[in-house]
């Protein structure tokens, strides 16, 4: 018999199978969703932090604050300036301090300072608060300030009292007031110009060196750079000696015209350098808990001067010698709303210089977004096609040693703008209408076509119509000349006498010149010939068929008898006979003679006929 | 121009070659007139100004084909500049047509179809013309321009044919009613008719004329939103915004200003926003 499974097991074997894939499918669906967990990052100092262990923060009640009063130096000559210097262990916010210290009148009381400091002592951070004020002595003896009680927590604070011994001058070697020393860059400055400032901390006997703590400025409108901040121990030369001392060296920058009176004041601070030191020369650092005193230097007086006149556009503060470098822009090809990004760069001359960067401007075509502190560009933004140049961005500085302002402004790029395109190809068509719209736009015509010289209309240019009138002109002349022709026809006689008057004046010219050759032969013929013609008209005949009696028709009755006919008789005679060949006069010379005297005569004749044509 | 030059260089060569042999009259005084400007050294002369004019028409050639070749690579800026350089040397419907496309497909829909409106005036039967501001006025939903009637006839042929027409009609009446007379013909009903016809054709194409004047004052918006104002000043009242590419007609000037009337209103609008079709 055959080993078979009930029913019963094998479908709960099923199920589980089931189950079992059931499970899994789902597990991969949640899997799926699901993500791993993100370490948290921290930055950087939070992590350091972390790491390192830090002393707590004394929260200790009240009756644990100190504090101490005494002169630094206690023993000075008359005149000879000294600090009363009051310290407590509490916080400065926490001390209600006075304004007016009790003192006796020989000591005068001058500038004072105040800081605070956070010392470790032990595991704990305790805080130190000092009180300084300079005191000089006018006489001498011993004075003394009197204790004070503040009011910090319960019980009150008594700050005991401290005295001081004046002496004569020169009877006693006094140890002369610790002092920060100040150096300066310069003395006149303009407001945002940066300058050095060094203080100095000259090393105590044995040549110990301390540190600076919590150094501070006073004077007020005056600006440090913190991160330009740099510590050393060097050779310094002082009252001409070279000694160590330790330097801070900052930057600062005067942000109000006028008279600043510059003091510094800082905590020593033993061993405890915040932060890298280059030391050089031999000098010798103590160990163990340091003193933290508060020191002050003395006051230097600087002249911060308003800037001139001229300020020039785009003018944000920037201070020094700057050259521009060459900008970049990302692409000069972009499209309506599509950003290009503007990078510039100005590298200083100098290293005491402040760089302000441009503002971004306003401009009608672009939107101008500054880029993120440190990153020196603008993203530039096109709002229409119609711009071919990026935006002229403003920007001058002022150089203190030229003392003016030049420009520094970064210029415009060309860049082609593309706006967004139109449609080239409608979806709709409505075969409804009557005469629909082409679907899309044309191809590219493939040749010009006909060509002109202009668009303007032929019509509006002055040679074209001048062109059109002289065929008018033209057609106007010659119908007027063909009304004079039609004109002559119907009067022929006007023709023929302005034909005889033609005629005459050239046969006056030989007449003249007959009678000026003294040729009484053509004389006559000429003189016959022009009576002739003067008369044909009238008839009208040929002027040769004319003879002398034609002419003398022409002639009235008192003419006719008169000299004027006896003329055209002789005329013609001699004319006569010369054609005949045989002289009128049996002296032929005397005969030319006569005739050649004639010539008058045939002339007022002449003119007599031709006024009758 | 290079096959101007090839010939008129045959010719001069044919003109030497053939001394001593029996020659036409015609081909003598050719002869004749080549010696005479070879001497004058007209020849090189003639070379080099037929070899310029051949630059210039090439370099004009050279703006029309980098304009397509621009268009088709997808630069339509630079395209639309190249056929405008073109067209600063001749003006031709082709190129307008072109000019119009690379706008259009630029942005700029106010210019392409002032464009196409200059090519349609040069020559109104430019089938690609008419269909590309059909389409235009399609898409930015503006109407055609209202013309008269005597603008619409002016709109039948180019501008430049009514004044030749006009001219030819005046010599005809002209020379149909002076030369009968004049050579004494016959008096017939032909010279009259001719007269007549001439007479028509005068008017009608001076009736034109008054359409192609009229015509010169239309314009078209060139930028979009531009706006319609009240006075002739910057800061005058806005009435409303004009599309671009909507058709003007322009009244008067006044500064820097026009006073148009559209079919939305009448109004000022600055210069700038304005192109006509003929440029003033």
């Amino acid at each position: 018999m055959e080993n078979i499974e009930p029913p019963t097991a094998v479908r709960s074997r099923v199920l589980k199978m089931w189950r079992l894939f059931f499970c899994c499918w789902l597990l991969a669906i949640i899997s799926k969703n699901l993500h791993a967990q993100q370490p948290v990052v921290l930055p950087p100092g939070v992590a350091v932090q972390m790491m390192l262990p830090q002393p707590a923060v004394d929260v200790s009640p009240a009756q644990s604050y100190s504090a101490t009063a005494a002169f630094d130096p206690p023993t000075v000559r008359v005149g000879e300036k000294t600090f009363y210097r009051v310290t407590v262990d509490a916080t400065q916010n926490a001390i209600a301090w006075p304004d007016e210290i009790a003192a006796p009148p020989e000591l005068k009381f001058g500038a004072s300072v105040r800081g605070q400091i956070s010392r470790v002592e032990g595991n704990r951070f305790h805080p130190l608060t000092s009180f300084v004020y300079e005191v000089t002595a006018t006489q001498p003896g011993n004075f003394t300030v009197p204790g004070l009680v503040l009011p910090i927590g319960w019980p009150p604070v008594e700050i005991p009292p401290a005295t001081l011994a004046v002496t004569e001058t020169n009877l006693v070697a006094t140890i002369s007031a610790r002092r920060l020393a100040l150096e300066i860059s310069g003395t006149n400055f303009f407001p945002g110009q940066p300058f050095r400032v060094r203080v100095l901390l000259f090393a105590a006997e044995g040549n110990q060196i301390e540190a600076l703590r919590e150094l501070e400025f006073n004077g007020g409108g005056l600006l440090t750079d913190k991160l330009a901040t740099r510590q050393s121990v060097e050779m310094v030369k002082r009252d001409g000696q070279m000694r160590p001392a330790f330097v801070q060296e900052t930057v600062a920058t005067p942000l109000v015209p006028g008279s600043l009176n510059i003091s510094a004041q800082a905590f020593t601070a033993g061993h405890e350098f915040g932060g890298p030191v280059a030391i050089s020369g031999q000098v010798t650092i103590a160990g163990g808990v340091p003193n933290y005193i508060l020191l002050t230097s003395e006051p230097l007086t600087i002249t911060v001067r308003p800037l001139p006149d001229g300020e020039l556009p785009g003018y944000t503060g920037t201070m020094g010698k700057f050259l521009a470098d060459k900008t970049q822009l990302s692409t000069n090809r972009l499209r309506v709303g599509e950003p290009v990004q503007l990078k510039f760069g100005f590298h200083p001359e100098g290293d005491l210089t402040r760089f302000v960067p441009p503002s971004p401007p306003r401009s009608r075509d672009w939107q101008i977004i500054a880029g993120k502190p440190g990153e020196n560009s603008f993203t530039l933004i096109p709002q229409t096609d119609g711009a071919t140049m990026t935006p002229v961005i403003p920007f001058s500085a002022f150089d203190p040693a030229t003392k003016k302002f030049y420009d520094l402004t970064i210029p415009a790029w060309p860049v082609t703008v593309i706006g967004e395109g139109l449609p080239v190809q409608l979806d709709d068509w409505n075969a409804a209408e009557k005469n629909p719209a082409p679907l899309k736009l044309s191809g590219l015509a493939m040749t010009r076509g006909k060509t002109a010289v202009s668009l303007k209309p032929l019509q509006s240019q002055g040679w074209f119509v001048v062109a059109q009138l002289l065929p008018v002109i033209f057609f106007w002349a010659l119908w007027r000349w063909d009304e004079r022709r039609r004109f002559l026809e119907a009067h022929p006689e006007i023709v023929r006498r302005r034909q005889a008057k033609r005629e005459l004046r050239r046969v006056k010219i030989k007449i003249e010149a007959a009678a000026a050759a003294g040729d009484a032969e053509k004389f006559v013929q000429h003189a016959a010939a022009a009576m002739r013609v003067v008369v044909a008209p009238h008839f009208p005949a040929e002027a040769r068929a004319l003879v002398g009696g034609d002419v003398l028709t022409q002639l009235n009755a008192a003419e006719r008898n008169g000299r004027d006919g006896e003329t055209v008789r002789n005329i013609f005679a001699a004319a006569d006979a010369q054609f005949g060949g045989t002289s009128i006069s049996p002296s032929p010379l005397r005969a030319e003679a006569a005739l050649l005297v004639l010539k008058t005569d045939v002339e007022a004749v002449l003119k007599k006929l031709e006024d009758k044509l | 121009m290079t096959v101007f030059i090839c010939i008129l260089e045959i010719c001069w060569r044919a003109t030497k070659s053939g001394r001593g042999l029996p020659q036409s009259r015609t081909l003598a005084r050719w002869r004749c007139a080549t010696k005479f400007a070879e001497r004058l050294g007209l020849r090189a002369l003639v070379v080099t100004f037929s070899l310029f004019v051949a630059n210039a028409y090439s370099a004009t050639n050279d703006f029309f084909t980098q304009g397509m070749a621009l268009n088709q690579a997808g630069q339509f800026p630079e395209a639309a500049a190249a056929f405008q350089s073109d067209l600063k040397h001749q003006v031709s419907p082709g190129a307008l047509v072109n000019l119009g496309i690379a706008e259009w497909q630029g942005g700029h829909a106010g210019a392409a179809m002032l464009a196409w409106e200059r090519a349609a005036w040069l020559d109104p039967y430019d089938e690609r013309a008419k269909q590309n501001l059909k389409f235009a006025r399609q898409v930015t939903q503006v109407d055609a321009p209202e013309l008269r009637w005597h603008e619409k006839i002016s709109a039948v042929l180019p501008s430049a044919a009514w004044g030749w027409l006009a001219g030819v009609g005046l010599w005809l009446a002209t020379g149909a009613l002076v030369l009968p007379r004049v050579f004494r013909w016959r008096k017939s009903g032909g010279p009259q008719a001719l007269a007549a016809l001439g007479v028509g054709i005068f008017i009608l194409a001076l009736t034109a004329e008054f359409g192609v004047a009229g015509r010169t004052n239309l314009g078209v918006v060139l930028k979009k939103n531009a706006p319609l104002l009240l006075t002739p000043t910057r800061a005058g009242e806005m009435i409303l915004t004009l599309n671009a590419g909507e058709s003007a007609r322009v009244l008067r000037a006044r500064g820097n200003f026009y006073f148009i009337r559209t079919l939305m209103g009448a109004g000022w609008v600055a210069r700038e926003n304005i192109g006509f079709v003929v440029e003033k």
